[in-house]
């Protein structure tokens, strides 16, 4: 079972085109929220969506590392969650680039506290219906995600 | 495939108020909660049994439990002198399902990204 997020998608397009949708403030605003993101390492900026319960709609990044056209790290903090999210692209042959997306950082979900409930110390039934209950939630999304043909 | 236990039970609606998941992670970012949390994963202690493996004291046990129970991670009942702390379960398969709606939003997000750049603007296209 896995804590974290880790999805990897293969676009019809060279990979200097997915660099620039990754790492332009318009771009960004177009497919993911609006934002003042710039290409700078070490640059702050936020992503505005709309507030809910316990978060003010605000989500407060970094960008951590930037290696065009291959590796970009933003940490990521909204709410209370306080994670980095990577994207990794490499080339897929030909006009073909696969990017990974991984975020990581929820604390307490991953390591010790779930092995050591999937490993037993959990009593009967209640070990059961929890394993249940993980791996349907699991089955949600660790399913990598389809090829996303573009062309219309 | 790992064993398939029997199909869950509909999963129990949270008795209260269901917290902020957020408020979740934070009551587990802790080391100490998170190993009380592992010592309740094996059964129901007291605060004392949970105080005897910790260079702290009970009444700093005590308040590390109370984030716990605020967090919606563990529950108490009273038995006689002592108070049982028990794991509840819910608390972390509704993280976890909170997890899996954020998975769907990237999803999602990266769904639109190949919508974007299969629609981008000329600057993007003529590499093509």
């Amino acid at each position: 079972m896995k804590a974290d997020i880790d999805l990897t998608v293969t676009y019809p397009h060279p990979i200097g085109q997915v660099w620039a949708a990754l790492t332009s403030s318009e771009a960004l605003a177009a497919w993911l929220m609006p934002n003042d993101f710039q290409p700078v390492a070490g640059h702050r900026f936020t992503f505005r969506t709309n507030p809910a319960p316990g978060f003010d709609g605000i989500v407060r990044c970094q960008v951590l590392e930037l290696e065009p056209p291959r590796r970009m790290v933003w940490s990521w903090a909204g709410g209370k969650i306080d994670t980095t999210v990577t994207f990794t692209l490499e080339p897929a042959g030909e006009q073909r680039t696969r990017l990974r997306m991984h975020q990581v950082g929820f604390h307490g979900l991953g390591a010790q506290i779930t092995r050591r409930i999937m490993a037993g110390g959990w009593p009967g039934l209640l070990r059961e219906r929890l394993a249940a209950h993980l791996d349907s939630a699991a089955g949600l999304g660790i399913r990598p995600i389809p090829d996303q043909g573009a062309e219309g | 495939m790992p064993r398939r236990p029997g199909r869950p039970r509909r999963q129990q609606a949270p008795a209260h108020d269901p917290l902020q998941p957020a408020d979740r992670f934070a009551a587990l970012a802790d080391p100490t909660r998170r190993h009380l949390l592992e010592r309740l994963a094996a059964g129901d202690h007291a605060v004392s049994d949970l105080t005897s493996d910790l260079d702290m004291s009970q009444a700093a046990v005590s308040q590390h439990l109370r984030v716990l129970r605020e967090a919606g991670l563990v529950t108490a009942r009273k038995e006689g002198r002592h108070r049982y702390y028990q794991l509840r379960p819910a608390g972390l398969t509704e993280l976890r399902d909170w997890l899996g709606e954020l998975e769907r939003f990237w999803r999602e997000r990266l769904t639109a990204l190949g919508d974007y750049l299969g629609e981008s603007p000329a600057n993007f296209r003529e590499a093509r």
